[in-house]
């Protein structure tokens, strides 16, 4: 960013306008959302995990792995952008007062699990996600029930009866 | 009504000039003395959202607006045509 740039940036209130793909299509789900998510966890948990017995080999798999991470921690942002923006209306808001906040603290959390190996953020990140997934399908008039995922981070995943 | 405004893009539709993030500054000084003209950007609003796209048809100061990246856009087919009313501003600079 120039410093013209920075200088517009810093005195410019912001507002966000819309270039979306919205054919209005109707065709919504918070599913991608928790398996970024999930993703997220499982990549910070291997980070962690990491063996230092071979350094190339640990650094070539830090770099995929973090890779990984990053883009998933993307995904999860894209992903609430599209429900925030495109699915869910000024009335969901109203009705689920605390919708508004679970989505910026999710979009925070996303930005701040690919800065560090945090796994009690990616757990956090989860978990907002599972309750923006269980508002989105209230809004759909069905009742969002917790399973347990079959993945190896052994965390839930939110869907309906 | 600010002569300047910042907006931040969400989405994909006017890729590959904005991508999703991107921070614009308009203005409406422009609309101010003259009509929008085709190719120009806008930001406009609509009964919920604020929106950015291209002019690409006028008739009778209607405004018809589509997406860059025709594969992933709204347009006016989708919300009707515009007037000038509810443009918000040019587009003028890319942060």
């Amino acid at each position: 960013m120039t410093l013209l740039s920075i200088v517009i940036d810093k005195i410019f209130k912001e507002t966000k306008a819309c270039a979306h793909c919205d054919i209005p299509c109707g065709i919504y789900d918070p599913h991608n959302a928790q398996m970024a998510a999930h993703t997220v966890l499982r990549m910070t948990n291997l980070l962690l995990d990491i063996q230092r017995e071979n350094e190339t080999k640990a650094k070539h798999d830090i770099a995929r792995m973090t890779h990984v991470k990053e883009e998933h921690g993307h995904l999860v942002e894209d992903e609430l952008g599209t429900l925030e923006n495109d699915y869910f209306k000024p009335e969901h808001f109203k009705t689920y007062s605390n919708l508004g906040e679970l989505i910026e603290k999710a979009v925070k959390l996303s930005i701040l699990v690919r800065q560090n190996i945090d796994i009690e953020s990616s757990k956090e990140l989860l978990e907002t996600i599972l309750q923006i997934s269980e508002i989105f399908y209230k809004t759909k008039n069905v009742t969002p029930i917790r399973v347990k995922s079959v993945y190896p981070t052994e965390g839930e995943i939110v869907t309906y009866k | 009504m600010l002569l300047l405004s910042k907006f931040k893009i969400s989405g994909h539709s006017m890729e590959p000039l904005f991508l999703h993030g991107d921070k614009i500054l308009t203005t409406n000084i422009f609309y101010l003395f003259k009509s929008p003209q085709i190719n120009d950007i806008v930001v406009f609003k609509d009964i919920t959202n604020v929106f950015v796209k291209r002019i690409t048809k006028i008739i009778n100061d209607k405004y018809f607006v589509s997406g860059d990246n025709q594969n992933d856009s709204l347009d006016s087919k989708d919300f009707g045509a515009i007037s000038k009313s509810q443009i918000l501003g040019k587009f003028i600079y890319k942060l």
